[in-house]
């Protein structure tokens, strides 16, 4: 299969992975959809192509794992999971009723496939370094994936998590920051630059590349390559839009958490939906 | 041999070694903390299993717990406060939420650090172990429980915290096996309950035998398990003396005092005091012996207590 072919196969995907997310958010009436809309091409991308992991087998000790650092991008795990079946779609309706299976941050007692209890930032990279460490000790050829936000970035402990990948030569971690640009008081750069992230990552030994974190083509290519380089973990800046996907709140403060509406919810599935026709026309015509 | 003097730091570490030579899955986090918490003989043994982080309480936390997810058992000992306060939060959300089987391990435990000050001194482990839920918090008292303890600890699947001094301490009891959750009735009595954890086993030991010269029948409780609380041991013998008084290298509050004084609020005619050190920060330093006895956690301070008690 070309790599255009599967790219458009997999923003089908992320597209419904989206109207997912849309049934949660009416079901709970709000959610964190910036975070959850920037980072969830990728998300999909890793559940559908790259990641060894099944639903029916999701505690198997093979089994590649992923990591949301920044928790509060949940929706967009969820969403994946449900389409990746790993829980009933009828789940996503119990999104912020009480005894839901899916919190407004994730809880690994409650739902198969979520790897680690985040929510609390700048956790996730040490978590997942020792998951990456205990594969190394056991020789098992698992991975493991982590999603951090840039907003969390100055939380020190990222840095700790870092410099423990680099020193145990984590080959088998990669991190993907979802580099955004924005964070509830406003932009990253302005609220607590971490800027050049790329940089701070190299200089504490990792391997680094940047990528259009919404463009499918540059997602596959660089799971492709991964590891970037062997004995050392990969970072991959993934620059991409908050909200992607709600043509009235890209790139947009404010929806970081989106308290929904009724008309916008059904204005985001219509955008969805015309989207999914116009990527299976392309399909098509490829196919003639 | 009882009265023999041993290094609480060396006996814990030796005895993590040798559980690990049955054990593959006993791995040890050092935040450059791991020879001077008993893991020399470790390292050499087993260094694919010994992972040195340098001076990162959070980054080692986080890992331990991630390691912990695949069924490794992380073994982290390093001085208490920093084991504790500085990673709060990872030990509440990684370990704690997470229920991941990590064993922390707080060496130089309360005031040992006698002459550092405040920085270096945890009087507040007890307190900010205890709230978080599922954690099961150690003391044990001698070298031979510190020995049973981690045996126990290890063998226990769950997060724990246990604590250990650093002076040389003495050979107590007879050494048994450890049983996570009971306490000991040490010597039975009628007049007064003194329930102790840890550091201060042996000087109330001292004290009841005093008190008993003096004709103070003392029961004596000690508890190497401070959570979860031996509730029936404690409730019964308060129900019989009417008196009971904790002593503790802890604050006053948040440690076993609390735990003991919450578990009997509900009993009439039950008074409870608590001995400890006072919700301040060092006031003085020096040797550890003499600070003890500054606080009145020696068994003449303790012995001064029951008789205040009961006056």
């Amino acid at each position: 299969m070309s790599d255009k072919r599967k790219a458009i196969e997999l923003m089908i995907k992320a597209e419904r992975c989206r109207e997912n997310v849309i049934r949660m958010i009416r079901a709970g009436g709000h959610g964190h959809v910036g975070g959850a809309f920037s980072a969830i091409d990728l998300v999909a991308a890793l559940y559908f192509h790259a990641m060894n992991i099944d639903g029916a087998d999701a505690k198997n000790p093979d089994r590649d794992r992923f990591l949301l650092s920044a928790g509060h991008k949940c929706l967009a795990q969820y969403g994946v999971l449900a389409e990746k079946d790993f829980f009933e779609k009828e789940i996503l309706d119990t999104y912020g009723k009480l005894g839901s299976l899916i919190p407004g941050h994730p809880d690994m007692h409650k739902l198969n496939g979520v790897e680690a209890n985040t929510g609390a930032l700048g956790h996730g990279i040490s978590i997942a370094a020792g998951m990456a460490m205990a594969g190394k000790l056991d020789q098992k050829a698992y991975r493991v994936f982590v999603v951090t936000g840039d907003g969390e970035l100055p939380e020190g402990s990222n840095w700790e998590g870092a410099a423990v990948a680099a020193k145990f030569g984590l080959d088998n971690l990669v991190v993907f920051v979802d580099n955004n640009g924005l964070q509830i008081s406003g932009a990253v750069t302005e609220v607590m630059s971490m800027e050049p992230i790329d940089c701070k990552f190299r200089d504490f030994g990792w391997a680094v590349t940047e990528i259009d974190g919404n463009d499918m083509e540059q997602i596959l290519n660089v799971l492709e390559q991964l590891p970037l380089e062997k004995g050392k973990p990969t970072a991959v800046i993934c620059k991409t839009v908050k909200a992607k996907g709600l043509s009235f709140g890209e790139n947009q403060t404010d929806f970081h958490f989106w308290n929904a509406s009724e008309e916008l919810l059904r204005q985001a599935e219509a955008e969805m939906e015309e989207r999914i026709a116009g990527l299976q026309k392309q399909l098509e015509e490829m196919k003639q | 041999m009882i009265g023999e003097l041993f290094d609480p730091r060396k006996e814990f570490g030796k005895a993590v070694t040798e559980a690990a030579a049955s054990n593959p899955d006993v791995v040890v986090f050092s935040a450059d903390s791991g020879k001077s918490s008993g893991f020399g003989e470790f390292m050499k043994k087993y260094p694919e299993r010994y992972f040195e982080c340098g001076i990162m309480e959070q980054g080692v936390v986080g890992a331990a717990a991630g390691m912990a997810t695949t069924g490794k058992i992380p073994v982290f000992c390093a001085i208490a406060p920093f084991v504790t306060c500085r990673p709060y939060e990872m030990i509440r959300n990684d370990i704690g939420y997470m229920r991941q089987n990590v064993k922390l391990v707080g060496r130089n435990c309360g005031i040992t650090y006698s002459d550092l000050g405040s920085t270096h001194q945890s009087l507040d482990d007890f307190g900010l172990m205890r709230l978080i839920p599922g954690i099961t918090i150690l003391a044990p008292s001698d070298p031979g429980e510190i020995q049973e303890a981690v045996k126990a600890m290890l063998a226990y699947k769950g997060p724990v915290y246990m604590r250990i001094g650093n002076p040389k301490i003495p050979q107590i009891f007879e050494q048994e096996p450890f049983v996570i959750g009971k306490g000991k009735l040490l010597r039975e009595g009628m007049d007064v309950t003194i329930v102790t954890t840890g550091s201060t086993t042996g000087s109330a030991l001292k004290a009841v035998l005093e008190l008993e010269a003096l004709g103070v029948s003392t029961e004596l409780i000690g508890m190497p398990t401070v959570v979860p609380l031996d509730r029936e041991l404690v409730r019964r013998s308060a129900a019989k003396t009417g008196r009971v008084i904790t002593v503790e290298e802890h604050y006053v509050c948040g440690g076993l005092g609390s735990l003991v004084t919450e578990e009997l609020s509900d009993l009439a005619n039950v008074m409870v005091k608590r001995m400890g050190l006072p919700l301040d920060y060092a006031k003085t330093s020096g040797d550890y012996e003499e600070l003890l006895a500054y606080y009145q956690l020696d068994h003449n301070g303790i012995v001064n207590g029951v008789k205040e008690f009961l006056q």
